[in-house]
């Protein structure tokens, strides 16, 4: 088991103390503009020990890089303009395919590539297809240097690879890339 | 303000039409997958019902339940893969 | 603002009732799973942001806001890695598709 290095620890007690403040409704409280100590202290203490020891389990690259504001700029573009709109796109072609009366599907699994690197982007990317509705990433694989993942498709317009590829990830592959890399 | 409640009812109705998946659902997947659906369903309607009456308790549990579907469904997806 | 709360709530219900029918309707477990998703996404952002503009703008209610935006992280978070291990482990199981699908290169790939 690999040690974690001090960066990793203090990027993990950041976000847990995030967490803290949301799940204890403290966040309210300063909104409202009468924080408890107490409660604070508490909190930066359990992060860091919570920290110290699930530090390695959590960050394994690069762990400080988050913290750069043009990348969370990104990510704040990313998940109130960009992805809503696919997710619209998709949840409506679903629901007119389950609505219809035909039932006009055409399910398979494909194979498509990703030209991703970092581990990030790659749980990223696949998350965002997994959560748009008609397409569910079903495992990955690393042949020759490259990944690959296999997704459950529910009207597969073609079979082959890179077409796959193009049709499903669209422009959310650029937009993982341009924040994570 | 009451239609709020009305839609809540309408949550808790379309839960109950998915019963049938759950009893007619041929593999324990098809049902892990229905269970999962109807804990969403019925926490949209302990969201709306919170709204209605204006008590926060209500989100809290509305939380719990969120937690356990996705450990329970994780859980269920684990085992059928024969690595728990 | 009571209206538009009351406009995303409409438009979540309908996404719902799409994915229940859908999930009655469809014939495998992973065509299943797709409506699923659609109760899960759309369904459950409806609900969270008409709870968020009616906590916010009409109760006044700021601990409820935090905790609806917490249940929305959540939910974000969590929703595609359930869905993952139970597609992995429905097909490990032995989950067929339906007979005329139009292609399987995972159990090509699994077979060499």
């Amino acid at each position: 088991m690999k040690k974690a290095s001090l960066p990793a620890i203090a990027a993990t007690a950041v976000i847990c103390f995030i967490f803290w403040l949301l799940l204890t409704g403290e966040l309210a409280s300063l909104i409202e503009g009468e924080p408890s100590l107490e409660v604070l202290i508490a909190g930066a203490l359990v992060s860091v020990g919570v920290a110290l020891f699930s530090a390695r389990f959590f960050i394994h690259e690069r762990p400080l890089f988050f913290f750069n504001p043009v990348r969370i700029f990104w990510l704040l573009v990313y998940c109130v303009g960009v992805f809503p709109m696919e997710l619209f796109k998709a949840n409506w072609d679903v629901a007119k395919r389950a609505l219809s009366p035909g039932l006009p599907i055409n399910p398979g699994i494909v194979k498509i590539p990703v030209e991703l690197k970092s581990q990030y982007g790659q749980s990223m990317l696949a998350d965002s297809i997994t959560l748009t509705p008609g397409t569910i990433i079903m495992n990955t694989v690393k042949e020759e240097d490259k990944d690959y993942f296999y997704v459950h498709w529910i009207h597969v317009d073609s079979a082959d690879h890179e077409e796959a590829g193009a049709a499903i990830k669209g422009r959310l592959e650029k937009w993982a890339r341009r924040i994570w890399e | 303000m009451s239609i709020l409640l009305y839609c809540a009812i309408c949550f808790v109705v379309l839960a109950m039409v998915l019963i049938v998946r759950l009893v007619i659902g041929p593999t324990a997947a098809d049902r892990a997958v229905v269970a999962d659906a109807i804990d969403v369903l019925c926490d949209m309607a302990l969201i709306l019902f919170a709204l209605y009456s204006g008590r926060g308790i209500y989100l809290d549990i509305a939380l719990i339940t969120a937690i356990l579907g996705f450990i329970g469904t994780t859980l269920i997806g684990k085992y059928l893969e024969g690595k728990l | 603002m009571i209206y538009v709360v009351y406009a995303l709530i409409f438009f979540s219900a309908f996404f719902a009732l799409a994915g229940v029918v859908g999930m009655l309707r469809m014939p495998d477990t992973f065509c299943r799973m797709q409506s699923s998703t659609n109760i899960t996404t759309f369904g459950m952002i409806g609900v969270i942001a008409g709870g968020v503009l009616y906590s916010g703008f009409v109760l006044y209610n700021y601990e409820m806001l935090i905790k609806l935006i917490v249940m929305g992280l959540f939910y974000i978070l969590t929703t595609p890695i359930s869905a993952h291990a139970i597609a992995k482990g429905a097909y490990h199981h032995g989950n067929k598709m339906i007979e005329d699908a139009a292609c399987d290169q995972y159990k090509e790939d699994m077979e060499e």
